[in-house]
C-alpha cells in the first residue's frame, strides 16, 4: 500500500476522527502551561493523507512531492498562527468564530431530533392532546343561490326568491364561477370559497330549509344546509404522516430551545443599568 | 480560558467531519396514494398554488439570510405558523392547495455548505471572505450574496464553489433529503406538494430561468438528481434531461419559463440561438417540454409592455425598475428586446412562426407564482414578506435597494419595485399531482398578482347570453374550450366566449373584465386589441363615453391602507362574440380581469411603520388576473 492510498483511505476512517479529535483535544488541554504539546507540530502519515486528500478533492489529481512540501509548510504555518492566535486570545470577541461556535452547537443539538423515529405512544399522545387538530373538519353539504352584490335592490330580491325556493321553484341567482352544491365541504374549503363570515352565518341555519339572505365576502345568498357530519374522531392510522410531520417539527424547535435554556442556566446574565 | 473554547473547536470541527454523512430521514416512510381520491368528470373548484418558491437551500437564498428549510416552507404553505427567518411568527390565513418547492439546482445548499464548513478548510481567499461576511451577520450575508451572485454572470465564481464532482455529491445528497421531506407533506385530496427545482438558466445576466416540475411519486423522481445549468447558454440541454426521465421511468416532467422580463430578448426570440430560423421541431419540441409560462411574480410583470402595447392603457403594471437591465444588471435592456421578453407579443410571435413553418413553438397557458426566497409563499400586499430574508417586513424595506447594503446602481432596483404577486390558479379535477399537473399540460390554469379570483372562460360557436341562465360550466366543457383550448374551425360566422370572473371573497370588488385579442393578418403582421367585455355599473354611471370606459374610481385611503367596495362588482359575467372575427386568420384569446384599487405592500408597511415616502413610490394599483389564451387556427 503506498503513502497515497492509505492516507485517502485513512481520512475516510471515523476512528481517525475520533482519535484525531482525541489528540487535538490532548494537545490544548493537557498540562497546560507551558506545555510541550502545545509547542510541537506533528506533521504524520495522518495529517499528510488529510492535505493529499484535500488537494484531490480540489484538482482531481494527487500532489507532486514538491506540491506536499508546499502544503505542509502552509500546514505548520496555520498550525503556528492557529495557536498563537488562541495564545492570544484572538478567538475571543471574533464575531465570525463566536458565530460560529454558536452555529455548531445548534446543529448538533437539532441533528437527533432530526433523524429520531417516534413511537405509537408518543405520537397517539400528540394526537389526544389536540384531537381537534387531527379530527376531519366538520364537513357541511349545502345549497345556495349566489344574488350577487349586498346591495338593498338584492336584499329585497332575496325575499322574493327565498319564497321561491320554499315553494319548491328553482331560482338561477346572478352566474358566476361558483358551485351551486356543495358536499361534505369542510370549513376552510368554504371559507376559502366563500370567506370567513358565510362559514360561521351557516353554522346556525337549520337543516333542510331554504334560509337568507345569508352575507359572504362575494354578497348574498340564498342557503340550504342539507346535512352536518360531525368531526371524526382521529385514528393514529389515518393522520400518521401528519402527526409524524409535527411531532418532528416540534422535537426540532424543543430541542434547539431545551439545548440552550440548559447552557443558559449555567450562566449568570447582568445586564447593567442604564445610568 | 482560550484553551478550553480551543479544544471544543477542534473536537467539533472532528465531530462535524463523522457526522457530515449521515442520511437524515432515510427510513421514513412514503406519502398517501392518490389511487383513493376521485377525479371529477371536469374540474369543479379551482386550486390555489405557488409553483416557484425558495428555500434555505437555495444559493442565494441562504446567503440572503434565510435559514427555513423545505419543511418550514411547506408547513406554512399549508396553512401552519413558522417563524420567519428574521423571527417573525407568520401564518396564511387561507393555506394553499399545493406548493412546487424550486430550489436552484445549481449549487443546491452549496451557500449553506460554505457556511457550515470548518473554515481551516477553506483554502480560497473569495471563498473565505464570503466565508467570513456571511459570520459577520445579515448585512455582511447580503454583501456576500451579491457578490457570489456577480461571479456567477461574470463566470468567476471559485473551484470550491461549483467544482462539478463536488457540487453533485452535495446536491445528489440535499436533493434526496429535500424529496423525503416533500413526500412526507403531501397529502392527496388535500395539500399536494411536488417534487421540482428551478434552473437557472443564464447567459450573463439574461434571466432565461425555468422551473421544472415532476408528476411523478418519489420512486420515479429520486431515479435523478436535478440538473446543473451552469455551463448551458440554452434550454436543449434541458429538455434532453426531461426526454431522458420521461424514457427512463415512465413519467412525466414539464418546465416553466419565468421572467421573460428579464431576458432582455432572449426568452421568446424569432430565430433560434444562432440566429438562423426556428425549425418545426425545435418548435414542437420546446411548445411539448414548456406547457406553462410564469407571467407574474414579484421581481415584475410580464404580461405586456406600454412600449409594445401603446394603445392598451392597463399595459404597464410591475413593469418599471424591471424593464431597465437583465437580471444581474449587467447589460441595458434596449427597445428593441422588449418584444421577446412579454408574454403577449410571445404569443403573437408564436402564431406568426406557425403561419412560417406550421408550427407554433410559443403556445403555452400562464400561470403567477411568487419566486420568494423566503420559503414562505406569501403572495397578497397586506402579508408580503418579501422577495428575500433581507427583505422581510422592516420600517428601512419600503426604501431599501433590492439588495439592502448594495447601490441601486450597483443591483439595478429599489426593493419597493418588487410586487406582491402572485399565485398560481389550477382547474383541476382532484387536488393531486396528477390532476394538478395534467391540468398544466392542457394549459387549463391561470395567473393572478395575488388575489384570489375566480375565472372561467370558454370558447365555442353557439353560446348565446342564455347560456348564463342554465348550467353554463357544464355547456362550456361540453360544446366549447375551456382556456388553454384550441377552437376548430367550425364555418360559423364567429366564436363566442363564456366569460365569468368572481372576487376574491377577501379582497377588492372588480373593475372591469377585458378580453385581449391577437391575430396574425395575410401579410405577415401580428395584431393586438384589447376589448372591455364586461365591467361594473356598464348600464348604469359607467356607461361607455367616445367608445371608452370611464375609470372606475378609486377608494384606497393610503393613510390608513384600507379600500372601500362600494365601487366595482363582486362578480363579472358575459357572452362576448368578437365583433372583428376573419375565418381566414390565426387568433389567441385571453382574459384580464382587473380588480379596483387597492394599497400595495409599500402602502401597509407606510402604515404600520409609520413612514413617510417619496411620492414616485406607488401606495396603491389595480391587481389583475390572466388566463390562458384559446387559440384558433384556420383549416
Amino acid at each position: 500500500m503506498d503513502l497515497k492510498t492509505l492516507g485517502r483511505r485513512l481520512i475516510k476512517e471515523p476512528l481517525v476522527h475520533f482519535l484525531l479529535a482525541g489528540i487535538a483535544v490532548f494537545w490544548v488541554l493537557s498540562g497546560r502551561p507551558p506545555d510541550l504539546g502545545e509547542r510541537r507540530i506533528v506533521v504524520d502519515q495522518v495529517v499528510v493523507g488529510a492535505l493529499a486528500q484535500r488537494y484531490y478533492d480540489s484538482f482531481h489529481r494527487m500532489p507532486s512531492p514538491d506540491e506536499i512540501d508546499g502544503l505542509i509548510r502552509d500546514y505548520v504555518a496555520d498550525q503556528v498562527y492557529y495557536r498563537e492566535a488562541l495564545r492570544l486570545g484572538l478567538d475571543q470577541g471574533d464575531e465570525v468564530v463566536v458565530r460560529r461556535m454558536r452555529r455548531k452547537l445548534e446543529s448538533m443539538a437539532v441533528a437527533d431530533a432530526e433523524s429520531a423515529e417516534p413511537g405509537d405512544a408518543e405520537l397517539q399522545a400528540l394526537i389526544d392532546k389536540d384531537p381537534a387538530h387531527y379530527s376531519t373538519d366538520p364537513q357541511t353539504t349545502l345549497d345556495q343561490v349566489y344574488l350577487g352584490a349586498d346591495t338593498p335592490q338584492n336584499r329585497a330580491l332575496a325575499d322574493a326568491g327565498l319564497a321561491q325556493l320554499r315553494q319548491g321553484q328553482t331560482v338561477s341567482g346572478v352566474p358566476a364561477p361558483l358551485p351551486t352544491h356543495l358536499d361534505k365541504a369542510s370549513a376552510s374549503d368554504i371559507s376559502g370559497q366563500f370567506g370567513d363570515e358565510f362559514t360561521l352565518a351557516i353554522r346556525a341555519l337549520p337543516l333542510g330549509q331554504w334560509q337568507g339572505p345569508v352575507a359572504s365576502g362575494l354578497g348574498l345568498h340564498l342557503v340550504r344546509v342539507t346535512a352536518r357530519d360531525a368531526p371524526t374522531r382521529p385514528t393514529l392510522a389515518a393522520v400518521r404522516q401528519r402527526v409524524t410531520n409535527d411531532w418532528r417539527a416540534a422535537a426540532i424547535q424543543k430541542a434547539q430551545g431545551q439545548a440552550y435554556a440548559d447552557m443558559l442556566k449555567g450562566y449568570d446574565v447582568v445586564i447593567a443599568p442604564v445610568k | 480560558m482560550n484553551k478550553v473554547l480551543g479544544a471544543a473547536a477542534l473536537l467539533l470541527g472532528a465531530t462535524a467531519l463523522t457526522s457530515c454523512d449521515r442520511i437524515k430521514h432515510a427510513m421514513r416512510g412514503g406519502s398517501a396514494s392518490e389511487a383513493a381520491i376521485k377525479d371529477s368528470a371536469y374540474p369543479e373548484k379551482v386550486l390555489w398554488g405557488d409553483t416557484h418558491l425558495h428555500t434555505a437551500n437555495s444559493v442565494d437564498a441562504f446567503g440572503f439570510g434565510n435559514r427555513l428549510p423545505p419543511e418550514e416552507a411547506l408547513r406554512f404553505a399549508r396553512g401552519e405558523e413558522v417563524k420567519s427567518s428574521t423571527g417573525v411568527a407568520a401564518k396564511l390565513a387561507r393555506p394553499l392547495d399545493f406548493l412546487v418547492v424550486t430550489d436552484h439546482s445549481e449549487g443546491l445548499g452549496s451557500t449553506k455548505a460554505l457556511y457550515d464548513a470548518p473554515r481551516m478548510m477553506i483554502s480560497d481567499k473569495t471563498l473565505l471572505r464570503w466565508y467570513d461576511l456571511m459570520h459577520e451577520g445579515t448585512k455582511g450575508s447580503l454583501q456576500a450574496t451579491a457578490e457570489i451572485l456577480d461571479a456567477r454572470a461574470h463566470n468567476t465564481m471559485p473551484p470550491g464553489l461549483n467544482d462539478p464532482a463536488k457540487a453533485a455529491t452535495r446536491t445528489h445528497k440535499i436533493w434526496n433529503q429535500s424529496l423525503a421531506t416533500v413526500d412526507d407533506y403531501n397529502e392527496p385530496g388535500k395539500f399536494t406538494a411536488f417534487f421540482g427545482f428551478e434552473y437557472t438558466l443564464m447567459q450573463g445576466g439574461n434571466n432565461l430561468h425555468r422551473n421544472v416540475i415532476f408528476r411523478d411519486g418519489i420512486d420515479k423522481v429520486e431515479t435523478v438528481d436535478p440538473l446543473d445549468p451552469t455551463t448551458e447558454l440554452w434550454p436543449d440541454k434541458l429538455w434532453d434531461y426531461m426526454d431522458s426521465y420521461e424514457k427512463s421511468t415512465g413519467g412525466k416532467v414539464l418546465a416553466i419559463p419565468h421572467n421573460g422580463n428579464l431576458s432582455n430578448g432572449l426568452m421568446w426570440m424569432m430565430t433560434d440561438p444562432k440566429g438562423g430560423p426556428i425549425t418545426a421541431e425545435y418548435a414542437r419540441r420546446r411548445a411539448a417540454h414548456e406547457p406553462v409560462a410564469e407571467i407574474t411574480q414579484i421581481k415584475g410583470d410580464s404580461e405586456a409592455h406600454p412600449f409594445l402595447s401603446p394603445n392598451d392603457e392597463f399595459a404597464g403594471f410591475g413593469t418599471a425598475g424591471w424593464d431597465q437591465n437583465n437580471l444581474l444588471n449587467t447589460q441595458p435592456t434596449k427597445p428593441g428586446d422588449l418584444a421577446g421578453s412579454y408574454v403577449r407579443e410571445a404569443l403573437k410571435r408564436g402564431m406568426l412562426l406557425e403561419q412560417r413553418m406550421g408550427v407554433n413553438p410559443y403556445k403555452f397557458g400562464v400561470i403567477g407564482s411568487t419566486d420568494s426566497h423566503t420559503s414562505l409563499a406569501t403572495g397578497d400586499d397586506n402579508n408580503y414578506f418579501g422577495k428575500h430574508a433581507g427583505v422581510e417586513p422592516s420600517n428601512h424595506r419600503a426604501t431599501d435597494t433590492f439588495v439592502p447594503g448594495m447601490s441601486v446602481e450597483r443591483v439595478g432596483r429599489m426593493n419597493w419595485q418588487s410586487l406582491a404577486s402572485g399565485y398560481a390558479a389550477v382547474w383541476a379535477t382532484s387536488n393531486t399531482r396528477h390532476a394538478i399537473f395534467d391540468a398544466m399540460m392542457r394549459k387549463e390554469v391561470y395567473g393572478t398578482t395575488g388575489p384570489r379570483m375566480t375565472v372561467r372562460f370558454f370558447g365555442g360557436w353557439d353560446f348565446t347570453a342564455d347560456d348564463l341562465k342554465g348550467d353554463w360550466v357544464k355547456a362550456g366543457y361540453t360544446r366549447g374550450v375551456p382556456m388553454g383550448g384550441d377552437l376548430k374551425p367550425a364555418g360559423k360566422a364567429a366564436p363566442s366566449f363564456i366569460v365569468s370572473a368572481l372576487k376574491d371573497p377577501v379582497d377588492g370588488n372588480l373593475d372591469r373584465v377585458q378580453v385581449v385579442k391577437g391575430w396574425v393578418d395575410k401579410a405577415g403582421q401580428a395584431h393586438e386589441k384589447v376589448f372591455d367585455v364586461v365591467w361594473s355599473e356598464m348600464d348604469g354611471k359607467r356607461k361607455l363615453a367616445g367608445g371608452k370606459v370611464p375609470a372606475v374610481g378609486d377608494t384606497v385611503d393610503t393613510a390608513t391602507a384600507t379600500f372601500q367596495n362600494s365601487i366595482g362588482a363582486p362578480e363579472l359575467s358575459t357572452v362576448w362574440t368578437d365583433p372583428e372575427f376573419d375565418p381566414a386568420t390565426r387568433a389567441f384569446y385571453y382574459v384580464r380581469v382587473l380588480m379596483i384599487p387597492t394599497p400595495t405592500w409599500i402602502d401597509y408597511d407606510m402604515v404600520k411603520y409609520k413612514l413617510t415616502l417619496d411620492p414616485q413610490i406607488p401606495l396603491k394599483q389595480q391587481e389583475r388576473g390572466y388566463t390562458s389564451a384559446i387559440w384558433y387556427t384556420p383549416g
